[in-house]
């Protein structure tokens, strides 16, 4: 098995580099190797697209369309048998 | 980067019962500030028969669940009648939440399994931009193909073919639908892999695969793509 420095990171380091929470000694692998370096740039560079995804709304009146669906229980709707 | 508010402060237990518009709780006891509480705090109200306690978890996850489900099935009008079945389902289900899970993994859980429903009654496995795989001549794949031009169509479809239309969602339209959600629930929402598999009712390393692949996926659809 390769020792630490000279292994190359896997994709869980690599999302952890990209987090900026790569344990020292791993980053310490990552400013030796340029294709892990060019690895983890492209994975951040994707997650940087993804986290900057919309957020897209339904349409308007949507709260009062579930809200006709809801039965809202009360203590006298129980006591009811309701 | 979790987007959720999961403190936990339960609302008083035993309150007069004037009904005064607000089911049974009285005034004095009604939440002064419903939204800087917790899900829990807000779920606990909703439980007690507090209306806009519901109506403020609508407000909390109506953009959230609508965009997973939306980028689930790839249809805008078809994604918010699933999420109105979910909200429906969780908010007349509020009495078996169990507050030590987040409230988010809950109706996040509930929504990919009414997506992953619809997909299945509808036989979809992918939605193809680019048309069918199997399609055995180019006339057959446009006929297949997933139209997000915007010419000619209704406001509806011009505003799928705007939201859905750029690089980066048809790379995720492409992917197979578990993954889907998996890469929405990680990078769009900021859950944690532990939550998605409680989520999704899968193994933590299946999880992990799903999202490496996903990811390697993406990469090879923008690459492609930019190339």
């Amino acid at each position: 098995m390769s020792e630490p420095l000279h292994q190359h990171l896997n994709p869980d380091e690599i999302e952890l580099w990209a987090l900026g929470l790569l344990p020292a000694a791993r980053a310490l692998h990552l400013a030796r190797c340029a294709a892990c370096l060019t690895a983890a740039e492209r994975e951040r560079q994707l997650f940087r697209e993804l986290v900057q995804l919309e957020r897209f709304a339904p349409s308007a009146g949507f709260a009062e369309r579930v809200m006709a669906g809801v039965k809202i229980l009360t203590a006298k709707t129980v006591n009811d048998g309701l | 980067m979790l987007r959720t508010y999961d403190r936990f402060v339960a609302p008083p237990r035993d309150t007069a019962t004037s009904n005064a518009g607000d089911g049974v709780i009285a005034a004095k006891d009604r939440p002064s500030n419903l939204t800087s509480a917790s899900d829990q705090e807000v779920v606990a109200w909703a439980v007690r028969g507090h209306e806009p306690a519901f109506r403020e978890l609508v407000r909390r996850y109506e953009r959230p669940v609508f965009s997973l489900l939306y980028r689930m099935v790839r249809d805008r009008a078809l994604a918010e009648d699933l999420a109105q079945e979910t909200f429906i389902k969780v908010l007349n289900g509020l009495k078996s939440y169990r507050p030590e899970f987040k409230f988010s993994s809950w109706i996040f859980k509930v929504a990919n399994n009414v997506a992953i429903d619809q997909l299945r009654k509808r036989g979809v496995d992918t939605v193809s931009m680019d048309g069918a795989p199997d399609a055995k001549t180019p006339d057959a794949r446009a006929a297949t193909a997933l139209q997000l031009s915007g010419h000619g169509e209704n406001p509806l479809q011009e505003a799928e073919a705007r939201e859905l239309g750029t690089a980066i969602e048809q790379a995720i339209g492409r992917l197979r639908p578990e993954y889907r959600s998996c890469i929405v629930l990680r990078h769009v929402e900021g859950h944690s892999y532990e939550e998605i598999a409680q989520m999704l009712d899968l193994p933590l390393g299946t999880v992990k695969t799903y999202i490496h692949r996903a990811r390697n996926e993406l990469r090879g659809y923008l690459e492609d793509r930019r190339a």
